[in-house]
């Protein structure tokens, strides 16, 4: 090599570093960097603002997360051995009893009831958990996308079937649909705050006045039953238009003169969308369900606005308590220990949906 | 045209209209709730006459809004954090996508490949340890020397310029310009910057487009979560923690009204006259798949 | 002046060596064709000598300096694009005079040097418009301008008539011929049509895999192809290859005859075959001869033949036009 090809090369080098370099440094110091001090963080103790040196505590944090126990009970019985019962039902031993300092059962030590089964011959199975409040988040979470997904992918695919037609005025009615994308969720789950009121909201007097007075006001957002599924509601109401959108531009990938030649075969309306149109949206539902997916888990302003994770940690979330921990306890290890698993569960989505698509190309 | 057909198309438009009314609903509400008193705005939510302008209206729930909370320092906090953040970004995304593209360099396809990889991470994962950061990020400012960056704009500047989507959309855009151009200008004698000033950015413009979009409305709509976290003083905050000033001792609905649809109704007018740029954008980000 | 070396000139893309090793001299002033089927490496030499694609090793000259690792625009070349590479946000003067503007050139010079592009091209009545308003063949004009102006020693045209009509291709022809007479500079000029190789160049360089075939004078190639490759690929419509029998006879193992010089009689003849199907062009007709051993044979007769097809022909093959050809060299008479 001789110095004018190297000079040459040393050239091209720099300048292709000096064009690339401001934005990775910034990506490198403000993505990269934090989220390994993540997975660091997340075994140590650290705080905010802390007189003492973080120490490394390994999974600690995760198994407090992470900790479950199950705990089976028998009835309580009288002398004679009979069941003891309390109002018609069996009687329990206190699951107190069990967790605060029972020699017998350290593993259940400051656990928290989170729900019960009836087990056959009147005993219970109680599962409990070290963290109540971080389970619930996570059930709540998980629920939240395994609903949100299939619901909102569904009704944009239903929207943009019904919008990818040639009729006069099509695209206002695309406008509309699209419209509540703009709007930041803040403001949204603002709006919906006052539509779902229970006393005033403008939904319970919808409600009523489309079934003449049959369906009774309902707290939408103060009952445990309806908080999430009123969330749920809203989210879809918001990020329809979307995957609408993505959908649409799906569908416009397919070639017209597959639709003619199903036509002149005389395929029906759902002959032609079964072995058309959904064939031809396989990587645009893949990579739909995936965005939703991504989105979903992070659910946090519609709670963060609406209900603040209550009633009862009904509404908790992932995000939601990583931002209490983190930011309001000033607990940066546990708050970055629920980030590593959201990002887990987000790899894993994405991982998926690699494989899924893993035979283009 | 034939009576059945006639019924059916207008069967659509009517479904049509009905799920269109779904999607506005909420937000006629909104304007005009925000020109009702709250009593009248309370009465009228039992009926239909939430969504008509009837009765009293009057400006006077904007006017005690803005005595309320500094809104106009709050707009302009978030109108200057998003347009720094949003022009930044373009120039910085587009020289780093460009060189991506157009030049052979030492560790380009690694650099590339990590840049990119981090679009599956999510920020708010990354928000708490963020927060570690930046509490003790050093800043040289027109005010002097500061040992952290809470409660400043450079906090909700400087690490959301640099994203993956926006280097991926323009890394896309100019993998599909015609090579040729760059090679019709190196032979012209231009210099790389001179290629991307002068051949390749005045042919970007759907791409800046596209881009400028999605960096707004992720800027603009999601000032909550990190400014929770960062910003207390009331100086630096964007209008999505000013409603925080409407929960004080009761409720006052009309102006939590008002307040709404000052911040939502422009990027709404935004977005009426650029619908076809914005549904282009999102469409674009699903090119991908 | 323009004269262009390439020595031991390698280049491979990774793994795959797309031009093993390739010596080539163009001399000053000529209007040189490189033509090949598509892969030949024909491009990648062109854009090597362009300094748009880096050698993997050897040198080259351009006008006995070594230009190997120097930048494009260092190199004395000036490029025609297949695509014409116009860009589209600026005038067609902007265009032809945008290497004047980045060397920051004073503005009567640009504006004095553009006319003259454009008058040599006949472009001056559309110096304000923007490429998207042009025909083909303007653009294309626009395209050969902006070379034009760089003043080069050297022209690097790649397969640009490619993108026209077959009408449109025969008059730029033409203009390009021209223009290389009147100029005087060095063209290379990349193509994968024969004849555009034939008709323009006043050298043409084979290429195949990568390598040089042959080098030479149009008629040279016409008349006496070194290699079977060359004798196929020169000429249309393609030379015939007998094998087996005929070409023992001949003592080589492929016998190779022009369709234009095979001679086609009613009575007797070396080849006896059954006529396919005729295509009657009007000036000649071109007839695609069944023959049991050889397969299909086809032959070029002038004017306007009226043939019926499936009825049993005659062919000659004149001594005087015989090309011999053993391992895919032609043997020397």
């Amino acid at each position: 090599m001789n110095a004018e090809q190297l000079a040459a090369r040393r050239r091209q080098n720099r300048a292709g570093w000096a064009m690339a370099l401001p934005a990775c440094l910034l990506i490198f110091a403000f993505l990269i960097t934090p989220f390994f001090m993540a997975f660091g963080l997340s075994l140590t103790n650290q705080r905010l603002i802390s007189p003492n040196p973080a120490e490394f505590v390994g999974l600690r944090n995760f198994e407090r997360l992470l900790g479950v126990g199950l705990l089976t009970l028998d009835p309580l019985r009288d002398e004679n051995g009979e069941v003891r019962l309390k109002g018609g039902e069996p009687e329990y031993p206190r699951i107190r009893s069990f967790t605060r300092g029972n020699p017998d059962y350290p593993r259940l030590n400051r656990m928290r009831e989170w729900f019960r089964i009836d087990l056959p011959g009147d005993r219970q199975l109680v599962v409990l958990a070290k963290d109540l409040v971080f389970i619930k988040a996570l059930k709540n979470t998980v629920l939240f996308v395994a609903v949100v997904a299939p619901v909102q992918s569904g009704l944009a695919l239903i929207l943009a079937l019904l919008i990818n037609r040639p009729l006069r005025g099509i695209n206002v009615f695309r406008t509309i649909y699209f419209a509540p994308v703009v709007i930041s969720m803040v403001v949204v789950a603002m709006l919906w705050r006052f539509i779902y009121d229970g006393q005033n909201g403008i939904l319970n007097s919808l409600l009523g006045i489309f079934s003449f007075g049959a369906i009774e006001p309902i707290s939408w957002l103060g009952n445990t039953s309806t908080a999430l599924p009123a969330i749920m509601a809203m989210s879809v109401w918001q990020g329809v238009g979307f995957h609408m959108v993505i959908w649409l531009s799906g569908l416009q990938t397919i070639p017209q003169p597959l639709y003619e030649v199903a036509r002149i075969e005389g395929a029906t309306g759902w002959q032609t969308f079964r072995y058309v149109t959904w064939p031809g949206l396989r990587n645009t539902a893949i990579l739909v369900m995936v965005i939703i997916t991504m989105q979903a888990f992070t659910l946090y302003p519609q709670v963060q606005v609406m209900t603040r994770g209550g009633p009862l940690d009904s509404t908790q979330s992932l995000v939601f308590q990583a931002v209490v921990r983190g930011y309001e306890k000033q607990d940066i290890a546990g708050g970055s220990a629920i980030s590593v698993l959201l990002f887990l569960f987000v790899l894993a989505i994405s991982l998926f949906q690699r494989y899924l698509t893993r035979d283009r190309d | 045209m034939p009576a059945q057909r006639l019924a059916k198309l207008s069967l659509d438009y009517l479904l049509l209209a009905w799920i269109a009314l779904v999607f506005v609903f909420p937000v006629v509400f909104m304007v005009m709730s925000s020109f009702k008193s709250d009593l009248q705005l309370l009465r009228d939510s039992a009926s239909l006459r939430a969504f008509l302008p009837v009765g009293d209206l009057s400006f006077d729930n904007y006017a005690k809004a803005f005595q309320r909370a500094p809104i106009g320092l709050f707009i302009l906090n978030s109108v200057f954090i998003t347009a720094v953040t949003v022009c930044v970004s373009l120039l910085l995304a587009s020289l780093a996508a460009f060189s991506f593209v157009f030049l052979q360099w030492v560790g380009r396809s690694v650099l590339m490949a990590a840049v990119l990889a981090t679009f599956i991470v999510p920020f708010e994962t990354i928000a708490v340890p963020l927060l570690l950061i930046v509490n003790n990020l050093p800043w040289i400012g027109l005010d002097g020397f500061k040992t952290s960056w809470l409660n400043s704009y450079q906090v909700q500047i400087v690490p959301f310029i640099a994203d993956a989507l926006t280097i991926f959309l323009f890394v896309q855009y100019f993998k599909d310009l015609p090579k040729e151009l760059v090679e019709a200008a190196r032979i012209d004698g231009a210099t790389w910057f001179q290629v991307y000033r002068r051949v390749v950015m005045p042919l970007s413009g759907p791409v800046l487009a596209t881009a400028a979009i999605l960096k707004f409305l992720m800027m603009y709509n999601n000032q909550l979560l990190w400014p929770i976290m960062v910003v207390q003083e009331e100086s630096y905050r964007p209008v999505m923690l000013g409603l925080q000033y409407f929960f004080q001792l009761n409720t006052a609905w009309g102006e939590i009204m008002a307040y709404l649809t000052i911040i939502t109704v422009p990027v709404l007018a935004f977005y009426l006259v650029l619908q076809k740029a914005f549904i282009a954008s999102i469409a674009s980000t699903g090119i991908k798949g | 002046m323009g004269q262009v070396l390439l020595k031991s000139v390698r280049k491979s893309f990774g793994s795959a060596e797309v031009i093993p090793d390739l010596s080539l001299a163009i001399p000053d002033g000529s209007f040189t064709v490189l033509v090949g089927p598509s892969g030949c490496g024909k491009s990648t030499i062109l854009r090597m000598i362009a300094g748009l694609e880096d050698v993997s090793s050897g040198t080259i000259k351009i006008n006995d300096r070594d230009v190997t690792y120097r930048e494009p625009s260092q190199r004395g070349i000036a490029m025609v694009f297949q695509s014409y590479a116009l860009y589209p946000h600026m005038t067609v003067a902007e265009n032809i005079g945008f290497g004047m503007i980045l060397a920051k050139r004073p503005k009567a010079e640009i504006n004095k040097r553009v006319g003259e592009a454009a008058a040599i091209l006949r472009l001056e009545h559309l110096l304000d418009r923007k490429p998207k308003q042009l025909s083909g063949g303007q653009r294309q004009r626009v395209a050969i301008g902006r070379a034009i102006t760089r003043d080069p020693q050297v022209f690097l045209f790649d397969e640009p008539l490619s993108n026209l009509d077959a009408s449109l291709r025969g008059q730029m022809r033409v203009e390009l011929a021209e223009l290389h007479s009147k100029i005087g500079a060095t063209m290379i000029y990349v193509t994968h049509d024969q004849v555009e190789a034939m008709t323009m160049a006043d050298q043409i360089v084979v290429l195949n895999n990568g390598r040089i075939e042959q080098q030479g004078m149009p008629m040279e190639l016409y008349i006496a192809p070194k290699t079977r490759f060359v004798a196929g690929f020169i000429g249309a419509p393609s030379m015939n290859f007998f094998e087996g029998s005929i070409a023992s006879q001949h003592d080589c193992d492929a016998l190779g005859v022009r369709p234009e010089h095979i001679g086609l009689r009613d009575d007797d003849g070396d080849l006896t075959g059954r006529i396919r199907h005729a295509e009657q062009l009007g000036s000649d007709t071109i007839i695609y001869v069944h023959h049991d051993d050889y397969g299909q044979i086809t032959v070029r007769a002038e004017g306007n033949r009226v043939l019926d097809i499936g009825s049993t022909v005659h062919l000659t093959l004149p001594a005087e036009h015989l090309h011999r050809f053993r391992n895919g060299f032609r043997i020397q008479d």
